[in-house]
């Protein structure tokens, strides 16, 4: 890099390879030529590895040896120059600084998307034209508690009965991803399918963009028979030996449904309300507040304002995700094994039990089982047995994989 | 449809499932919903987080915020016991006023396009209005004027009518400017090398000339039908004096 540096300041020249020998015998005789001022130039520090100059031939040694105290004397002098280089370029930078433009980004449409909030403010709201509800002789008078007020022919949502009745929502997510449960997200209306996946993927729920076939809950023996399903442990790592169980089990449920669209969603919403699974919705002026246990009072019909909700709700998944594998982490497991599982596990107990019983009992008739099995004393050494008696005992350690 | 109760209820509802006898069994579905018989069941794992965030409130109605006073609305009416004392009412900006006068005199400001889309709802955090009609990221129009005329009459202590004809004339002078550069732009471009389409005038007189084309046309076929009829109807008459000849040849 330095040797093309310099070929490109001073030329090939610069760069030549060595003269001929019989070049440099004839010139060690002549008294030894001054360093060239292109060889010592002071603007460049070129460093040149002295390595090269000591595999130099002995027959030219008085020339490399002039040529060496030249490249000594050119590094010497480019390392003295850094100060003032050093200088003259921070000068030069505070000089340009404040020059342009500054460029700042205040909205992107795929913002709430990409990194969505955790939080929102009113002046956030109102951009995402979460305020305008529908035309005034539309309204569903249950929804006045929720309206600012008429204008232009339309009602006003409450910017900061929105943002309280979200802040709740988002701390039930939270609450409930802690907890272990399940949670759906459901937005069957065009365009809503990337905030509505988006929001599953950061709370690590389950998402549904096209129609929810009836009886998902209510009949879900026969419509979701084809779903897989999974039994894991406390750190969310899939447990094996529950094939059987997983066989033979019933589909599940969610612990919490959020919907997007109450108004086009009501045999979901009906079926949740059957169920005892509690919802949480986005109640535009004209929806029915009831459908759903948790109401967003907010725009339904604007894709900003479903995106910053639904991106809203993810996050709060996402922290109380990250809150429970971390205290899976500490050894706090924050949920319970279902009943259904409990019964397995136990059934499962009980049958390698009866079936460890029968191999034995059979074993015994066949006369294969041993008169004289052996005795610890037996296989284990003396060193083994020493320690287990004198050793105390190991705790077991709630932070290992087996615990 | 209508009001649903359920949704409000999930809580109590899994609460008394858990509780022995505490649940009476629904009569829909009761097949599929009623608890399990075989010992206690787990706890949902949503009920802590429930329990923990009570819903809000639903369906009753408190008494919505005035934006104007009631004595304001209807004038020359009696304050009879309050009517329709739950109905959300017209929110009003001293703006309104300004914007519905100044629209009024300058109609075609309403054809100028106007950007809805907002960035992150803080331009008001940007605006200065005693710097003038001109603020950083937003388009001139008939709402600077307005906001230009509001700030004077709050600050300055000028009359509606004072403040808006200072900010008017502020804002004819921008306009003005702006058509200059127009023009000059206009014709420094073609100094350039530059061409236009036609301009509203040209288009308008093609679609005149198109439109007394098509007259032109429909006139030659009204001449056309009117001949023919005036031909029928002479054919028509019957001529007395040949008539007689012929009977009497």
């Amino acid at each position: 890099m330095i040797v093309r540096n310099s070929m490109i300041r001073h030329g090939r020249r610069a760069v030549a390879a060595p003269a001929s020998q019989s070049c440099l015998r004839s010139l060690s005789s002549s008294t030894p030529r001054p360093a060239a001022p292109w060889q010592t130039g002071p603007a460049t520090a070129v460093a040149e590895p002295p390595a090269e100059l000591a595999s130099a031939p002995t027959q030219t040694s008085a020339h490399s040896q002039s040529f060496a105290l030249a490249q000594a004397a050119a590094r010497k002098a480019g390392l003295a120059a850094i100060p003032s280089n050093h200088a003259e370029y921070e000068r030069q930078r505070s000089l340009t600084r404040p020059l342009g433009s500054r460029v700042t980004s205040r909205y992107h449409p795929d913002q709430d998307l990409v990194n969505p909030p955790h939080d929102v403010t009113l002046e956030m709201l109102m951009a995402a034209q979460s305020h305008m509800g529908h035309h005034v002789g539309q309204w569903n008078p249950a929804n006045q508690r929720y309206i600012y007020g008429e204008r232009a022919g339309i009602h006003i949502i409450s910017l900061e009965t929105t943002a309280a009745h979200l802040r709740r929502a988002a701390r039930v997510v939270e609450e409930v991803a802690y907890h272990g449960g399940l949670i759906l997200f459901v937005g069957t209306r065009k365009g809503q399918m990337p905030a509505v996946v988006r929001a599953a993927e950061l709370a690590g729920g389950c998402h549904l963009y096209q129609k929810w076939v009836p009886g998902g809950i209510t009949n879900r023996d026969v419509i979701l028979a084809n779903g897989r399903l999974k039994v894991v442990d406390e750190r969310d790592r899939e447990l094996p030996g529950f094939e059987a169980h997983l066989r033979d089990c019933r589909p599940v449920v969610p612990d919490l449904v959020v919907c997007l669209n109450p108004v086009e969603n009501y045999p979901l919403l009906h079926e949740c309300g059957l169920a005892g699974i509690p919802t949480i919705g986005v109640i535009d002026t004209d929806a029915d507040p009831t459908w759903v246990t948790y109401q967003i009072p907010a725009n339904d019909d604007s894709l900003r304002c479903i995106t910053l909700i639904a991106g809203m709700l993810g996050r709060a998944g996402e922290r109380g995700q990250a809150r429970r594998l971390a205290d899976a982490n500490d050894g706090i497991c924050t949920w319970e094994t279902p009943r259904e599982i409990a019964t397995f596990i136990r059934r499962e107990a009980k049958e390698r039990a009866r079936e460890k019983e029968a191999a034995l009992q059979e074993a015994a008739e066949q006369g294969l089982l041993d008169d004289k099995p052996l005795t610890r004393e037996q296989f284990l050494s003396d060193e083994e047995l020493l320690s287990e008696m004198t050793d105390p005992p190991i705790a077991p350690n709630p932070s290992s994989p087996e615990a | 449809m209508g009001r649903q109760f359920l949704a409000a209820r999930v809580l109590q509802t899994a609460e008394a499932r858990l509780t022995k006898g505490g649940l009476r069994i629904p009569t829909i579905r009761a097949d599929v919903f009623a608890p399990m018989k075989n010992g206690p069941e787990t706890a949902p794992a949503w009920l802590k987080a429930v329990a923990k965030v009570a819903p809000s409130e639903t369906l009753t109605r408190p008494y919505p915020v005035q934006h104007t006073e009631r004595r304001d609305r209807k004038s020359g009416r009696k304050l009879h016991p309050h009517r329709n004392m739950f109905r959300p009412t017209r929110i009003v900006h001293p703006e309104d006023e300004l914007r519905r006068d100044f629209f009024r005199d300058h109609p075609w400001e309403l054809a100028r396009p106007r950007m809805l889309l907002e960035l992150d709802g803080q331009d008001a955090r940007h605006r200065d209005w005693s710097k003038g009609l001109r603020q950083p990221g937003m388009a001139l129009s008939g709402e600077c004027v307005v906001q230009r005329q509001l700030w004077l009459m709050e600050n300055h202590g000028l009359s509606k009518q004072a403040a808006y004809d200072v900010a008017r004339k502020e804002f004819y002078h921008l306009r003005h400017q702006e058509e200059v550069e127009r023009r000059l732009a206009v014709e420094e471009a073609r100094m350039y090398g530059a061409y236009f389409g036609q301009d509203y005038n040209r288009v308008g007189m093609q679609l005149e000339d198109a439109a007394y084309e098509r007259w032109k046309k429909w006139a030659g076929e009204q001449i056309a039908q009117i001949d023919l009829q005036r031909a029928e109807a002479y054919s028509s008459v019957v001529d007395e004096a040949e008539e007689i000849e012929a009977a009497v040849l």
